[in-house]
C-alpha cells in the first residue's frame, strides 16, 4: 500500500519536475529577427545549460539575429548566476546574435560592481521596452504613430 | 587535404569540412594568412557551419586564424556555427573575444561589406 503510494508520489514529483523544466526556458519569438528569453526565478548550473541549449537552437532555426535577455525576474545575480548568464551570452554571440541584457534594477547594477563582475561588451538596458527598441533601432525598424492617442 | 580558399572582391572564404584533423586545420591557417598576404584581401569568411564537434586545439586555432589575419590588416567573421560547438567553446572557455560572428556565410558576407565600406569612409 504504502509502496503503491511512494510510487505514485515520486512519478508525480517527475511529472511536474518536467512541466516545470518546460515552463522556465521559454524562448519568444517577439519579432522576426528578434528572440526574447525571460528568466524568472534563479539560475542554477542545470537551468543555465538547457536554458541556453534551446535559446541557441532557436537563433538558429528562426535565424535571430537579436537576443533579448530579461532578467527582471531573477531576484538575486550574484557570481554564479551572472556567470551563467555570460555563459549564455557568449555561446549565443558565437553563432552570430547579439545580446542585450534587460531588466537591471539600480539594485543589480550595484551589486554587479560591487563583485566587479566583468559586463564589457554587453549591451543592458533597464526595461524590456528599452531593449526592444535598441533591437528594433539595430534592425534598422522605427515604430511610429499612426494616428492620435485618445485617453479615456 | 587541401581547402580551397575562394576569393571573391575584398574577401576570402574558406570553408572547413567536417573531419578536418588537426595538420589539416594548421595548413589552412598558413594558406589564409598567405593568400591574404598575396591578394592584400581585407576580410576573411570561414564557414564552419560543417563543424559538429570542436576540441580545444582547433578552438583556439580559430582564434589564431582571426588574431594573424588582423595582423595582416583582414578582418575574420566565423559564420554558421553549431549551437553544440558554441556550448563546447564556452565550457573550454574560449569564447574567441576577437572573432566576429554570423549566422550564415551570407550574413557573414553582409558584415564584411559593412565594415569594410564603414572603414573606408
Amino acid at each position: 500500500m504504502n509502496d503503491t503510494k511512494a510510487t505514485r508520489d515520486a512519478s508525480l514529483i517527475e511529472n511536474q519536475r518536467t512541466t516545470i523544466a518546460e515552463l522556465e526556458t521559454p524562448v519568444i519569438e517577439v519579432w522576426d529577427g528578434i528572440l526574447a528569453l525571460p528568466i524568472i526565478g534563479t539560475v542554477d548550473t542545470a537551468r543555465a545549460q538547457t536554458m541556453t541549449e534551446t535559446l541557441l537552437e532557436k537563433i538558429v532555426s528562426t535565424k535571430s539575429e537579436i537576443v533579448i535577455l530579461d532578467i527582471t525576474g531573477v531576484p538575486v545575480v550574484d557570481t554564479s548566476v551572472s556567470r551563467h548568464l555570460l555563459e549564455t551570452i557568449a555561446a549565443a554571440r558565437l553563432l552570430g546574435a547579439e545580446v542585450l541584457l534587460v531588466g537591471l534594477t539600480s539594485r543589480t547594477a550595484i551589486t554587479l560592481v560591487h563583485l566587479g563582475l566583468d559586463l564589457t561588451g554587453v549591451t543592458t538596458r533597464t526595461t524590456m521596452a528599452r531593449g526592444l527598441q535598441l533591437a528594433f533601432g539595430r534592425l534598422g525598424l522605427e515604430v511610429v504613430k499612426t494616428r492620435p492617442v485618445v485617453t479615456p | 587535404m587541401i581547402f580551397p580558399i575562394v576569393k571573391i572582391g575584398n574577401c576570402l572564404i574558406a570553408t572547413l569540412t567536417e573531419d578536418i584533423g588537426d595538420a589539416d586545420a594548421m595548413d589552412l591557417q598558413e594558406s589564409i594568412n598567405t593568400r591574404i598576404e598575396a591578394t592584400g584581401a581585407s576580410g576573411v569568411l570561414v564557414d564552419i557551419s560543417a563543424l559538429q564537434t570542436i576540441d580545444s586545439f582547433l578552438g583556439r586555432l580559430l582564434n589564431e586564424i582571426a588574431t594573424g589575419a588582423r595582423l595582416l590588416g583582414a578582418e575574420t567573421v566565423m559564420a554558421g556555427m553549431q549551437p553544440a560547438v558554441a556550448m563546447t567553446l564556452v565550457e573550454l572557455g574560449l569564447t574567441l573575444k576577437g572573432v566576429r560572428s554570423a549566422l550564415d556565410a551570407e550574413r557573414g558576407l553582409t558584415m564584411l561589406g559593412q565594415h569594410l565600406n564603414g572603414g573606408g569612409q
